[in-house]
């Protein structure tokens, strides 16, 4: 069977917190993007995931290909990385994602699983950790004519369908979907795991093949932004914190009720 | 004149018995806004109609009409997959012509609405929490001379940004609003809104995904809807203190509350979990006990009415959003906490 993992190249969510925390996260003079060059570029962490879900698979037995492809230029570590983890092709579109909106992305990355005559399964991020939009799988799943199964914590596939664990508000929900199949991958997966270092060093070699839009041949208002990025900001946080101070833990206890029952909170 | 639509699939008063919910008002309040912003009227979409009680709702929020869209599938008591929903909006859509379509971004939502965004050519922005029109110039993009275009203002990076984002180009738009985005505010003058009948049909929709097993039926309160949340984070150290957490709920009749990191531990279920891909809740009171208030949980919690940080590290981020801080040990506080709520 043949997976594909799209995987998008993100700033390190923590380090943007921290940053954020401290009031210390830069704005360039565009007025919109993120430009401290200190925050280093990660893949999205879902993607990690839907890499592991795959290699998962791989390891139970099941004989598959894995594809991870991305679209910018400046990405080929992270897709090394993912060479490194197992995959064995490695793609990037060479465009630059921040001149397209979701619905272009999504367009580019159908464009492109067709142009390697399809996948089974596309395994997604549920969001991508940046924007948190959580659009791109949906609209591929539409491109792609196939079904769209959302949050999952486990995949199981083979034999023409995929079998997926979803975690939903009211727990977990078993559902099944014949090839091909759209799959984003949660959290609850489980951690990824690291590639050895003889991988990391095998995996240095490997070149990404690269693909230009033009190649895919997408009719051109497609890629036209109907969502575009105007602004970003840190938004101002005025903390207003009463502390309760000294005592025991017994005393700091006591006074904290006494405050909340004086203002009816309980 | 174009018409500004909210849609939800829970007017038909079965399962919460009662109107319209407070995700619904919040949508619809915002839609009111820039439908006046617009010169555009606003309506309901109600997928599986639309109860006496949420009309009364919608006429109290100013929707002058609403389209209750019927099908027997959509009415059979079991559970409305994404698919029939799906299906029906756009069948719906077809004839009703509106310019910008709301949702509430629930569960469900986020499954649906990228895939109707594709379906109908629409631009769409989700993480919402405001929007209005504007016809300020979009800058540096093939949209330079666009003016009229719909402004939405998002969350990204968990929240430690917003984001303003244009939508323009497309004939119709769907933004996704986050739940909490704004507190329902009644229109000046309530209306009587009409109610027009919309059959779709959805006999020849076959979901391409099969449920073999459905979840098993949730029992205990739900987080969302409750009034006091008492949540542990990793500062509870280790698993078997989360019992910690749960006793200071149960002793204030409210619920247990988690962070990421420690459902991803398996020290409670992902039930638990508040934040960006959990819960998000708003209520009265919520001690945050171990937990430094990374942006990401915080869009669970910050519509809280009063945050109670628990918390050794001075610095943390949790105290920038509380209320009440104490600057402590979680693991001796909160057993102290619950004593002295039963005392
Ligand atoms: C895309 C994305 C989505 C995410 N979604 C969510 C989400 O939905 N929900 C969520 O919660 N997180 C989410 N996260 C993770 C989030 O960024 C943080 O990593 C997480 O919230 C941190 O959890 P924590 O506060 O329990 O742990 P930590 O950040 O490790 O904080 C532990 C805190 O406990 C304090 N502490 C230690 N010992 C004690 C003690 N004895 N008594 C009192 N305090 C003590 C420490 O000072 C520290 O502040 C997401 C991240 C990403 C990138
Ligand atoms: N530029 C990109 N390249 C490859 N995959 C992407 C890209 N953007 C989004 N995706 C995929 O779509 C998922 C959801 O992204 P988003 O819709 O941007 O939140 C991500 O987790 C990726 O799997």
């Amino acid at each position: 069977m043949r997976i594909v993992v799209c995987a998008k190249q993100v700033l390190d969510p923590d380090a943007v917190n921290n940053y954020a925390l401290v009031g210390k996260l830069e704005i360039g003079e565009d007025g919109r993007s993120l430009t401290q060059a200190s925050i280093p570029r990660l893949m999205n962490a879902y993607d990690e995931q839907a890499i592991e879900a795959a290699l998962r698979l791989r390891d139970e037995g099941k004989d598959l290909s894995l594809t991870v492809v991305t679209l910018g230029d400046d990405v080929d570590d992270m897709l090394k990385h993912a060479a490194a983890l197992g995959a064995d092709e490695i793609a990037r579109v060479d465009v630059d994602p921040s001149t397209l909106d979701h619905n272009g992305i999504a367009c580019i990355l159908a464009a492109y699983i067709g142009s390697i005559g399809g996948a089974d399964l596309v395994l997604c991020g549920r969001q991508a950790s940046d924007d948190d939009q959580g659009l791109v799988p949906g609209m591929l799943a539409e491109l792609l004519k196939a079904p769209l199964i959302t949050i999952a914590r486990a995949v199981d596939a083979g034999d023409g369908s995929v079998k997926v664990v979803r975690v939903t508000p009211d727990g977990d929900e078993t559902v099944e979907a014949d090839f091909p199949a759209i799959v984003t991958i949660s959290n609850e997966l489980g951690e990824a795991r690291y590639p050895t270092m003889k991988a990391k060093m095998q995996a240095r070699k490997r070149e990404p093949s690269v693909v230009t839009v033009e190649s895919l041949d997408l009719p051109s208002d497609e890629l036209g932004r109907k969502a575009v990025l105007i602004r970003q900001y840190v938004p101002e946080l005025l903390g207003n914190c009463e502390m309760i101070e000294g005592g025991s833990a017994a005393e700091q206890a006591a006074a904290l009720v006494g405050k909340l029952r004086g203002e009816n909170i309980i | 004149m174009s018409t500004v639509y909210v849609c939800t699939w829970n007017a038909a008063g079965n399962a919460a018995g009662g109107g319209l919910s407070d995700v619904d008002t919040e949508a619809l309040t915002l839609a009111r806004k820039v439908a006046a912003d617009m010169g555009a009227e606003l309506r309901l979409a109600a997928v599986g109609g639309v109860c006496e009680q949420a009309i009364a709702d919608a006429g109290r929020f100013g929707v002058a009409a609403i389209d209750a869209i019927e099908s027997p599938q959509l009415d059979s008591g079991a559970e409305v997959s994404c698919e029939l929903l799906l299906e029906a909006i756009e069948q719906w859509f077809g004839g009703a012509g509106a310019r910008l379509l709301l949702l509430n971004q629930s569960f469900d939502a986020r499954t649906i609405a990228p895939r109707l965004a594709r379906r109908l050519r629409a631009g769409i922005i989700m993480n919402g929490v405001d929007l209005e029109a504007s016809s300020d110039m979009i800058p540096d993009t093939e949209h330079e001379g666009d003016q009229d275009h719909i402004r939405v203002t998002t969350t990204a990076f968990g929240g430690d940004t917003r984001r303003e984002y244009a939508l323009t180009g497309a004939e119709v738009f769907i933004v996704c609003l986050s739940d909490n985005a704004c507190e329902p505010a009644p229109a000046a003058e309530a209306t009587q809104p009409a109610v027009n009948k919309v059959a779709v049909d959805l006999a020849a929709v076959s979901d391409r995904v099969r449920v073999v097993q459905r979840p098993a039926a949730v029992t205990g309160a739900k987080l969302e809807d409750a009034q006091v949340i008492v949540a542990g984070g990793r500062g509870l150290g280790e698993s078997g203190n989360f019992r910690l957490v749960e006793e200071l709920a149960e002793a204030l009749g409210g619920v247990a509350g988690a962070s990421r990191p420690i459902v991803d531990e398996g020290w409670t279920d992902s039930s638990h979990q508040v934040g960006l891909t959990g819960k998000i809740t708003k209520p009265t009171l919520y001690i945050a006990a171990g937990i430094s208030g990374a942006s990401q949980h915080m869009v669970g919690c910050c519509a809280a009415r009063n945050i109670v940080a628990i918390n050794t590290d001075p610095d943390a981020a949790i105290f920038k959003h509380a209320r009440f801080g104490i600057v402590g040990n979680c693991l001796e506080l909160l057993p102290e906490l619950t004593r002295a709520v039963k005392g």
